[in-house]
């Protein structure tokens, strides 16, 4: 290992970067200013109703061949019943922090308290909850909470279900961001970066897909090849 | 099979001839020019639609390119604060001044992990040090995951787009490609069935292969975080199955705060795939218990990025997010294609990074590949003023040029002499005029046309006419008519 090498390099460069931009390593008040000060004339917060958020959230999802289905929160289980034996398949992963009542009778569940690669690879779908939902684009977000489960279980099998609640739907990116900044529930790395900044994050915004091969948009290449989505309408 | 498939494009820019000479067997592949035009008119459509439905889009370029010249002019803060922040989640942050440097830190840690083979996820920075032939020289296994990667893994070709690598190879180029290097002879051109031949390919890879090797789009400051886009998963295959992750960075791709993706993120996708979003985008920090590589590392990359920092035009050059946006829209790259630039980094964005990059040895043709029309400026979105780029490169190399003896016989910098001479003094210039004028009546045919020149000047007639110059100039029109006025 070239350690000793790449501590000179690093002091190369950094006083190679210092010279080309006239500043010390100190004075991070200062920096903090700077980037306050850029100008930041974008969309924050979106001006739609919830109703219409939520349509516009439906609608995109949509247009990335998911499926979605609204449903009450009372009315929830029944939801994910219809939809996993709509599915057809037969053996599901989720993660261990979702209500046990989600594990609907009639199918193979197999909860991931450290479940194996290979098991996890051989389950025809997960069922997992979600962080937060960005409607502009379509878009699903996992921090990957108890509730979200690992990153490799809403990966390897090819069927996801994602449970969206309406309340977590935002208009915009920077909404979602916003919502960042407010502590977490739970923190993967037990609130270690103070800032309420999540760990890990993926970003969802349709199926797995290419246009790598003359820009022909092909779906699931790797990741789930099928994005289900049951939209619990719990803001109204 | 088209001919650049055949013939191995050369994208070192130490061996890779001049862009006019390497531009002319793309100019005459039709079938190049047409998957290359077929593929930008696609993503430009795309493209157009997305940014047009943004009521704030110059808002957002404004913003995107303040955050990223922001991070520029505090780098070293940024950078420290990255390896402070990574350091403490449990990564390893290494520094590496070139690509000598690069290549050999990733080595010994693929030694340390005693890994003969690997797993990538598209990176260009690992295509800018080389690095697939030389692991595979020390004996590592090297498997590209991203489609395009494997095209031209298998196809041995080079990427000749930074987002669609391959997008000048067509279905039945690709159909042809797989048929021969994955033994499936019934295999049709169908984008559907070669997609699937891919991703059998490689699923075993994925579950089977323990280390990987990242690029970064994005590394956050703050949190010490590593953000990857994507499209296809095989960027979070190799994120969260392999034991360990090694991530290639270019020292100036670090933002300062997690909340800068607000911008970063809406812009990338829709400059990159004309997507309001792309499928994946992964951020990870240092190691986290019981999920994905347990052992992480990220080699921080100089190769000459720090001295293109301390200069106040080329700067900007950093600023940017290898979108691509920029070759979509050249005319100049839509008729040849990637490959014709001698650079994993090509298109305008290409023309002002590689000969940087180069410290101004290599590449020098690069700056004169364009029209100065403007057009990657105007759809930039971290707003790099490229036109300005290569105007001040161009009057590098030219005074690089200048200054070697050769200059003296050279035409062009005699013909420069000689004008030079001929502007001081009015009497000079109006003399030029008119034996100009005689001159060109030589060549001057009877429809007022020039339609050839001889030797130097045969470069202009080649491909235009010139009309005959006029019989009188407008100084002694305009000395007559006072004459005749009196």
């Amino acid at each position: 290992m070239s350690t000793a090498a790449s501590s000179a390099s690093r002091q190369q460069i950094l006083d190679r970067i210092r010279a080309a931009t006239r500043t010390s390593s100190n004075g991070s008040a200062q920096f903090v200013e700077d980037h306050a000060a850029l100008p930041r004339n974008y969309v924050r917060s979106g001006k739609l109703t919830t109703e219409a958020r939520i349509a516009l959230m439906i609608e995109r999802l949509r247009e990335y061949d998911a499926e979605v289905l609204e449903s009450t929160p009372e009315n929830l289980v029944a939801s994910i019943r219809a939809q996993l034996a709509a599915s057809g398949k037969r053996t599901f992963v989720l993660p261990q922090g979702l209500p046990v009542d989600w594990l609907v009778s009639g199918f193979d569940w197999k909860v991931d308290n450290g479940l194996a690669t290979a098991d996890i690879e051989q389950a025809e779908g997960v069922v997992s909850a979600a962080f937060c939902g960005v409607a502009d684009s379509g878009t699903i977000v996992l921090h990957h909470s108890p509730t979200e489960g690992r990153r490799v279980l809403t990966l390897l099998p090819d069927w996801h279900l994602c449970i969206l609640r309406g309340s977590q739907v935002v208009e915009t990116l920077p909404e979602y961001f916003d919502r960042c900044k407010r502590p977490p529930a739970f923190h993967p790395s037990d609130g270690d970066l103070s800032l309420g900044t999540p760990a890990l994050v993926t970003w969802i915004s349709g199926p797995s897909a290419t246009a790598d091969i003359e820009m022909t948009r092909i779906k699931g290449v790797h990741g789930p090849r099928f994005l289900h989505v049951i939209m619990v309408r719990d803001d109204i | 099979m088209s001919q650049s498939v055949a013939n191995h494009p050369v994208l070192d820019p130490l061996l890779a001839p001049p862009f006019p000479q390497a531009a002319l067997p793309m100019l005459r592949n039709p079938q190049l020019r047409t998957n290359v035009a077929h593929a930008i008119d696609v993503i430009q459509a795309k493209r157009f639609r997305l940014v047009n439905e943004k009521t704030d889009w110059q808002e957002l370029r404004d913003a995107a390119s303040a955050i990223r010249a922001e991070s520029l002019r505090n780098l070293g803060f940024y950078l420290v604060q990255f390896e402070t922040q990574c350091t403490a989640a449990g990564g390893t942050v290494h520094w590496a001044s070139d690509a000598t440097e690069a290549r050999q830190i990733i080595l010994d840690l693929l030694r340390q992990e005693n890994a003969s083979e690997v797993i990538k996820i598209k990176t260009m920075t690992s295509a800018e040090i080389q690095l697939n032939p030389f692991l595979q020289a020390a004996g590592v296994d090297v498997f590209e995951t991203d489609l395009a990667e494997i095209i031209l893994q298998l196809g041995d070709d080079e990427p000749s787009h930074i987002v669609v690598p391959a997008l000048h190879v067509n279905r039945s180029q690709v159909r042809e490609i797989f048929a021969r290097r994955m033994g499936l002879d019934n295999l049709s051109d169908d984008p559907q069935a070669l997609t699937a031949a891919a991703r059998t390919y490689l699923r075993q890879k994925f579950l089977k292969i323990p280390t990987a090797i990242s690029g970064a789009n994005f590394l956050i400051a703050e949190t010490g975080s590593v953000v990857v886009v994507e499209s296809e998963g095989n960027g979070r295959m190799c994120l969260t199955l392999p034991r360990t992750m090694i991530t290639i960075a270019g020292i100036e791709k670090v933002l300062p705060r997690f909340q800068d993706l607000e911008v970063m993120l809406q812009v990338l996708a829709r400059s990159a795939t004309g997507e309001r979003m792309n499928p994946y985008t992964s951020l990870w920090t240092g190691v986290t218990p019981g999920d994905g590589p347990q052992s992480f590392h990220v080699v921080l990359l100089d190769n000459q990025r720090s001295s293109i920092l301390a200069r106040p035009v080329e700067r900007q050059t950093l600023k940017c997010i290898r979108c691509a946006a920029c070759m979509n829209t050249c005319p100049v790259y839509r008729q040849t294609g990637g490959h014709a630039y001698g650079s994993v980094y090509p298109g305008p964005i290409g023309a002002i990074l590689t000969p940087q990059l180069m410290q101004m040895h290599h590449a020098q043709s690069l700056p004169f590949a364009s029209s100065l029309c403007g057009a990657c400026y105007e759809v930039c979105p971290v707003k790099i003023n490229i036109p300005e780029v290569l105007i001040e490169l161009r009057s590098q190399v030219v005074n690089q040029e200048r200054h070697q003896f050769a200059s003296i016989f050279d035409p062009m910098f005699l013909g420069m002499k000689i004008a030079n001479l001929l502007f001081q003094k009015a009497w000079r210039f109006h003399l030029a005029q008119r034996l100009g004028r005689i001159g060109a009546r030589l060549f001057t045919r009877k429809d007022g046309w020039i339609h050839s020149l001889p030797s130097l000047g045969a470069k202009w007639t080649q491909t235009r006419d010139l009309r005959a110059l006029p019989s009188q100039t407008f100084h002694e029109w305009w000395a007559a008519r006072a004459k005749e006025a009196r």
